[in-house]
């Protein structure tokens, strides 16, 4: 039963659950103390010890069911192997005239077939056939699986070779011979056909059904890890809409990264203890008496992250994916105000603390999508947010630079980029063409500590690192 | 010695009719978790809205084991200073003090300095020693001779560096002192976690501890909730208030009424000696149930269909 609880961690950890060692002999100390008679116990054992937030939980109830009911029918085989083991030598010569006695009037035509034809008779004998003929589902659940198990069925992947891994489990059981006795009996067109026919059915639906059942288990999750990493490298505007929400989680993901590299690093000047070496030098001056304690300054040191998101036409299949940048920043760092911008500027963060991710960004791009004016955006976001911009602050900018031949302000950029910590600019258009046509970019370049070409999940989640390391 | 030897936690059953006998009616799965935190000697990570009963299941859990209940209410800015251990500063400034005026008699007859250095080395190192150790939550937990309850109320209020102070205690049940070296808990102490999803714990955490999300009850489960706390109401009219309180939660509000509020609002309606719900006294006594005015006016639109039983359009 341990080895059943380790494939069924494998099966989880193939659909994002993530399963550490440890948590799998936690698992197995609650299955030993809780024991496996009572299933509805164990399932919620297992999950708390497997699922750790209520959407893993979710996943974990799925497959638990899927998992187990499979293995359930298996459990009652291998009681049955067991008793096999010590049968066989009176079962296989021994049944063979009962089996005929009973059979007899159901495959009667058969057996006048095999009588008639010795491919037939040799068929009839193998023990596919004897199981199909015999009903007998465990037998032939065992046997689907060991030839699972030759073919290497776990390794399947993407849904495109179900077929081919059922043909191959076909041929590996045997049944080849099958279908050319029902060619023979067709071209004899024997009574029997019928009855042949059926079983072949019957063997196909089966193994077609076991190959679904383990490509649900093994391969989903292998083709969503799969997802994971094309999406990642794909450029941002050829991403479709129906993946933006798995783009969400990767952005999460990263933006979670951030987070706690910011908190780690904030830690080191926060203690609040004595500083013993200045309380004892200052005592000098009192003759020794520490008549004044000092302490080490608990200096929190809060940094502030102003996110300006250009939303106007020319970005406007980036603009999707800088949103959702932002509003996953604001989701885990503590102090970040977003702003949008396409012809005037204006704070969004309100819209991304209030409403979920697709709502947020469909109303800021409704609120503030538009023609681009650089100049009189950066000029509102002057008035708005300059006041805040001290040598704690970071100002990322993302877009395109393009300002229609307008002012681009640029004394305001300078203006920004002297009083801030840092000024960074990412551009989703490739570094080309950046200065071609009405793009401002490389005089923009000038007033930023770093720019640079953003325009998929790779790229930004390295250009997110390099920040981290330069910022502290 | 461990905690697991205790009678009361023999069995998931046992659990439950203990939690009982003190009025906390659990579903099987909470009695589970707590079976296991037992047996395996985890802590238990308890999620789920507020009001559920999450702190009240630590509580409990004190009640009938009898064992004190240490709580450490999280916020952000809580720091090993208030939660682990500090030192005694004045104590310790006042025995340098003593130290400074022995000195002179301990290093009476020393030849030179070096020999006077030799000499201080010879004392006893006390400055930094546990007679000097102030014990916060989590030490305190750790020394308690039969065990102890300890609770980490709202662990999602901490900062994240917070968490990792955690898990020496949380895996090990020991703390390291830089200045003294590893105190191990004399009797480890059972944890429960709390949490409100307000943001999420880190994966380190997580993994050291048993996850049980608690949803709101059932209608089935919070009438017998009802009837343990509120024991007075009659039967006709607690089905009827847990049936609209169940129906309120559908409801998109900034604020689901929980288990807490629908106890207050029986007691509040034995006290108003309703006999059964009418809109009247369901609006009168709706601030009981919702804390927000824009929810009470939500909920006042709807109150109509929310009596008569039928769900919200």
């Amino acid at each position: 039963m341990q080895s059943k609880l380790v494939s069924f961690i494998q099966v989880l950890r193939s659909h994002d659950v993530r399963v550490s060692p440890a948590e799998t002999l936690d698992a197995m100390a609650v299955a030993t103390t809780l024991g496996y008679a009572n299933r509805d116990l164990l399932r919620d054992g297992l999950a708390m010890t497997l699922a750790k937030t209520p959407a893993e939980e979710a996943v974990f109830l799925t497959c638990f069911d899927r998992y187990f009911y499979q293995r359930l029918s298996d459990f009652s085989r291998a009681q049955e192997l067991a008793d096999d083991s010590s049968r066989p030598e009176t079962g296989e010569t021994g049944n063979e005239p009962g089996e005929g006695a009973a059979a007899a009037g159901d495959a009667a035509p058969l057996a006048a077939a095999a009588a008639a034809d010795a491919d037939i008779a040799a068929l009839l004998a193998s023990p596919l056939m004897q199981s199909l003929v015999d009903n007998d589902r465990n037998e032939l659940t065992v046997a689907i699986g060991r030839a699972a198990e030759q073919v290497g069925l776990r390794q399947i992947q993407l849904f495109t070779q179900k077929g081919q891994f059922t043909r191959r489990i076909l041929d590996a059981m045997g049944e080849e011979q099958l279908r050319s006795a029902v060619i023979e009996l067709e071209r004899q067109e024997s009574p029997a056909l019928a009855e042949l026919q059926r079983y072949r059915d019957i063997l196909r639906e089966e193994v077609r059904n076991y190959v679904e059942r383990e490509y649900l288990l093994h391969a989903e999750g292998r083709t969503r890890q799969f997802m994971d990493e094309v999406l990642s490298k794909t450029r941002l505007n050829n991403i479709e809409h129906m993946y933006l929400h798995k783009v969400h989680e990767l952005v999460r993901k990263m933006a979670r990264k951030l987070a706690s590299r910011y908190s780690r690093k904030r830690r080191q000047v926060k203690r609040g203890q004595l500083n013993m070496a200045k309380t004892i030098r200052r005592g000098i001056a009192n003759d020794g008496v520490m008549f004044n304690t000092y302490w080490r300054q608990v200096r929190k040191e809060k940094p502030q992250i102003l996110a300006v998101c250009d939303v106007s036409g020319s970005v406007a299949a980036y603009a999707k994916f800088l949103l959702l940048f932002l509003y996953s920043l604001q989701d885990v760092l503590p102090k970040v105000r977003s702003f949008a911008f396409s012809s005037h500027l204006g704070e969004v963060s309100s819209y991304f603390d209030d409403y979920p991710v697709e709502k947020a960004i469909e109303l800021v791009n409704w609120k503030y999508g538009g023609a681009t004016d650089y100049g009189s955006s950066l000029q509102d976001f002057a008035r708005l947010a300059l006041d805040d911009i001290n040598s704690n602050t970071t100002v990322i900018i993302l877009g395109d630079a393009r300002n229609n031949n307008g002012d681009p302000r640029l004394d305001l950029m300078q203006n920004i980029y002297q009083r801030s910590r840092q000024v960074i600019w990412l551009n989703p258009e490739s570094r080309r063409v950046w200065g071609s046509g009405d793009s401002e970019m490389l005089r923009y370049q000038s007033a930023c500590h770093f720019s640079a070409e953003c325009n998929n999940l790779k790229q930004l989640e390295r250009i997110v690192e390099q920040l981290l390391k330069s910022t502290h | 010695m461990q905690i697991d030897n205790f009678p009361q936690l023999a069995s998931v059953a046992q659990i439950e009719q203990g939690f009982e006998s003190f009025g906390y009616i659990c579903s099987t799965k909470i009695a589970t978790a707590v079976f296991l935190a037992c047996q395996l000697r985890k802590p238990i990570l308890v999620e789920g809205p507020p009001g559920v009963g999450k702190t009240e299941l630590a509580k409990t859990t004190a009640q009938l084991l009898d064992l004190p209940l240490i709580r450490l209410q999280c916020y952000e800015g809580l720091d090993e200073a208030k939660a682990l251990y500090e030192w005694k500063y004045g104590k310790q400034l006042l025995y340098t003090q003593v130290l400074k005026e022995k000195l002179g008699d301990l290093l009476k007859g020393a030849k030179g300095l070096a020999e006077s250095v030799e000499r201080l080395h010879q004392f006893g190192d006390i400055f930094y020693s546990e007679d000097f150790l102030e014990p916060r939550p989590l030490l305190k937990a750790m020394q308690q001779e039969r065990g102890a309850i300890l609770l980490i109320d709202e662990i999602d209020k901490s900062d994240y560096e917070f968490e990792s102070l955690l898990l020496e205690i949380l895996s090990d049940y020991q703390i390291s002192i830089p200045e003294i070296g590893t105190i191990k808990a004399r009797t480890s102490p059972m944890v429960f976690l709390t949490s409100n999803n307000t943001r999420d714990i880190s994966d380190a955490l997580k993994r050291r501890c048993l996850h049980l999300y608690i949803p709101f009850p059932s209608v089935e489960l919070e009438e017998r909730i009802v009837r343990s706390r509120v024991p007075d109401v009659d039967a006709q009219l607690r089905h009827q208030l847990v049936e609209f309180v169940h129906s309120l939660r559908q409801l998109d509000l900034k604020k689901s009424p929980a288990i807490s509020e629908t106890i207050d609002w029986a007691r509040s309606l034995l006290l108003l000696h309703a006999g059964q719900l009418d809109e009247e006294m369901v609006r009168s006594t709706l601030n009981v149930l919702l804390k927000f005015e824009d929810d009470i006016e939500a909920a006042d639109a709807e109150l109509r269909a929310l009596l008569q039983g039928g769900r919200p359009g």
